[in-house]
């Protein structure tokens, strides 16, 4: 079986404080203070309060980094999630505003992002001769396009009461409430991953499908409860968005799909299977945000920022290329 | 294994130096997404202007303060010209100017950069909104932290700003729309309309009241609206809903567009398949010129628009006016635009009742007499 580890950087043997600094997720932890000191340096206004008042849109999105993290694991990928992200938030907000209570609002949400997760499951598990690429692309489309027919040509709804998203929406202290509910995540999904049978099953089909399959693993129940949980969670990541946006239109949620996919790509998880730990895409994702926010409030051009976070994680994933050809001309010499 | 080491240090200082190295690039990157020269000072001076902006005591007009617009996106050539008008006056007036184009032209994306802009503690935010419900926590948390919220070109909540800078009346652009298609199709006949996207809030404003009006006065009852097709404000998608609308409709004898980016697109499909559909809307000069024409060549007899960089001049002389307190956004409020032309200006209640908004004037008559001028200005 594969290592958990994310990305190798280098042919360190496993254990002690050296590889530990040396793994990928180390790596990732010097890039994060990097950061940090290359925010403060160039904007005055990059500090603690600021970085935590710009993150709840961020943090929305980093729901799905856990759920898409077992998928990509599992070495399948699901480009659908921001298109449940915006029929969950859309029916959340037509049954807010047909009178259901706010807890109800919730779990409409949840519900139907679940539900999604699990045409999406279904549909993997049923077609297994197609790329789940071509699968998740195929409901991408159809669920943005029951959102878009739901939403007629308006084109957006918004809720009408609002005080139970205002709630959701609110900081203890400096710090947002989905902040704490992002850690619990993390916590359960790490738990799950690293430290029960269901989560070494994953590594295992993601690093070899047919023998997992006849180690007697079944493969395609632990798919289609990864796709569920996904889904789930982009109804999670919906109802946190809807706290900051008060509704939802067609756009809402577009490209989310990827910007998740690139946050566990840059933490080392690999789009083939099997390699990767949750650690790493966390911290990766925070990497890739404080970035965001530090170029944001130097009133860098957007479309420059992507350019630069597009860079970072081609560089990220080359890195093992890079690593290997310094000791292969090592060796030669 | 020291090497190793190495390599990832190597690595780690690559990713710096390529943060460090878009870091210092700010002040070029900054004047780019404006479209504007002479910027990279004002740029660099944004963040002593920001950080220290609240010690600052208003002296003379602008100077000491920092004025933000947001456009709906990068890459719109309206929202550049827009831009730059603001930018022009802001730094005329000797105050700082950030221009911010979001990523993508939707509210997401703009929430982004508008909680970047409240971290900076700017003095202003004018911003042309995306959805019109969408930004409200966003703009609610930028007036909470004592900053001068207002739109233009596109609307929001009116609590959730202090006034809107309104490029045309919906009524007078609705009317000057639904006159343009009853004279073109000779008062009898089907016509289709190509919008921008579905919650663009001005495109819907406008349709509804060329709807409006048609309905409410028998002169139009001859007239025939197919569809409302959406090109997204994209090139090729406005390319494919035009030649949907020539498949489906072989009747047709007038497309309407309400959008620069789809009036263009649609100009340029009609004029290359010959077909006999005329076009009209609104569109930016320097785009349509090749298009406008009364002849049978020609797809668009004539358009309409205002002026968006006279739109962002007057945002900006209305933020400095609100910064400096010389108007709150209340109706009856009146101050003072430079040399524009319909200077003074007054605020207004809209026609809803929800808020107010200034008007900038009536909408302008583009057609082969005068296009070949305009097309220089902008």
């Amino acid at each position: 079986m594969a290592g958990k580890s994310g990305r190798a950087i280098s042919a360190a043997p496993k254990d002690g404080l050296r590889s530990r600094i040396l793994s990928w997720e180390g790596a990732l932890v010097l890039i994060f203070l990097a950061v940090q000191i290359f925010g403060v340096s160039i904007s005055p206004n990059y500090n603690f309060t600021n970085v935590l008042r710009e993150m709840p849109k961020y943090l929305a999105e980093i729901f799905m980094l856990f759920g898409m993290a077992c998928i990509l694991i599992l070495g399948d990928i699901d480009i659908s999630v921001g298109s449940i992200v915006c029929l969950s938030a859309t029916m959340a907000c037509f049954a807010g505003n047909a009178g259901a209570p706010f807890p109800v609002v919730v779990l409409v949400c949840l519900g139907i992002g679940l539900l999604c997760g699990m045409v999406n499951g279904f549909l993997a598990i049923k077609l297994q001769e197609l790329p789940t690429m071509i699968i998740t692309l195929g409901t991408q489309i159809i669920f943005r396009g029951i959102a878009e027919v739901t939403l007629k040509s308006g084109g957006s709804v918004s809720m009408e009461d609002v005080a139970g998203l205002m709630q959701m929406g609110k900081k203890l202290g400096p710090f947002p409430l989905s902040l704490f509910f992002v850690v619990l995540t993390a916590v359960i999904f790490s738990v799950l991953l690293n430290r029960t049978v269901f989560g070494r099953e994953l590594y295992a089909v993601g690093a070899n499908k047919t023998a997992a399959y006849y180690a007697g693993i079944e493969v395609q129940k632990d798919r289609f409860i990864c796709y569920s949980l996904l889904g789930g969670l982009a109804g999670v990541c919906g109802i946190f968005l809807l706290a900051s946006l008060y509704g939802a239109n067609t756009t809402t949620g577009s490209g989310f799909e990827m910007e998740v996919i690139a946050m566990c790509v840059f933490g080392g998880i690999a789009t083939t299977g099997g390699k990767g730990n949750l650690t790493g895409a966390f911290i990766a994702a925070f990497v890739i945000v404080c970035i965001r926010i530090a170029l944001g409030q130097r009133n860098i051009n957007t479309q420059l920022i992507l350019v630069i976070i597009g860079a970072m994680l081609i560089i990220s994933v080359l890195l093992p290329t890079i690593s290997n050809g310094l000791r292969a001309k090592k060796q030669k010499r | 294994m020291k090497k190793k080491l190495i390599s990832v240090l190597v690595s780690a200082g690559m990713i710096a130096a390529l943060l460090a190295g878009c870091g210092s690039s700010t002040p070029e990157s900054s004047p780019a997404s404006s479209g504007a020269a002479a910027a990279a000072e004002p740029a660099e001076s944004a963040d002593t202007a920001a950080t220290d902006g609240a010690a600052e005591t208003s002296g003379s007009g602008a100077a000491g303060h920092t004025y933000a617009i947001v456009t709906k996106a990068a890459g719109n050539p309206y929202m550049e010209r827009m831009s730059s008008g603001f930018q022009g006056v802001i730094e005329a007036a000797g105050g700082t100017c950030i221009v911010q184009n979001p990523e993508a032209a939707t509210a997401d994306a703009q929430i982004s950069v508008i909680q970047s802009l409240i971290s900076q503690g700017v003095d202003s935010i004018a911003v042309a909104a995306n959805d019109a419900n969408a930004l409200t926590a966003a703009l609610t948390e930028a007036k909470d932290a004592g900053i001068q919220v207002l739109t233009l070109d596109s609307d929001v909540n009116a609590a959730a700003r202090r006034t809107f800078c309104n490029q045309a009346g919906i009524q007078e652009v609705g009317q000057a729309l639904i006159d343009a298609v009853y004279d073109l199709t000779g008062g009898k006949g089907q016509y289709a309309i190509l919008s921008a996207t579905s919650q663009a809030t001005n495109q819907n404003a406008w349709i509804d009241a060329m709807k409006t009006i048609a309905e409410n006065d028998d002169k139009y009852s001859g007239l025939e609206l197919v569809e409302v097709a959406y090109g997204d404000d994209e090139p090729q998608k406005s390319t494919d809903q035009t030649q949907a609308l020539l498949q489906n409709y072989p009747e047709l004898k007038v497309i309407c567009a309400p959008t620069t980016v789809g009036i263009s697109a649609a100009a340029k499909v009609l004029q290359d398949q010959k077909s006999s559909v005329k076009l009209t809307g609104l569109g930016l000069p320097s785009e349509m010129a090749e298009y406008i024409g009364s002849d049978g060549a020609h797809s668009c007899p004539y358009m309409f628009l205002w002026n968006p960089i006279d739109l962002g001049k007057l945002a900006a002389y209305t933020s400095i006016a609100l910064v400096d307190g010389t108007i709150t956004g209340k109706a009856g409020d009146s101050f003072e635009a430079g040399d524009m032309e319909n200077s003074p200006y007054t605020v207004t209640d809209m026609s809803d009742g929800t808020g107010t908004e200034i008007i900038l004037g009536p909408p302008f008559r583009f057609d082969p007499d005068n296009i070949a001028e305009w097309a220089e200005v902008y």
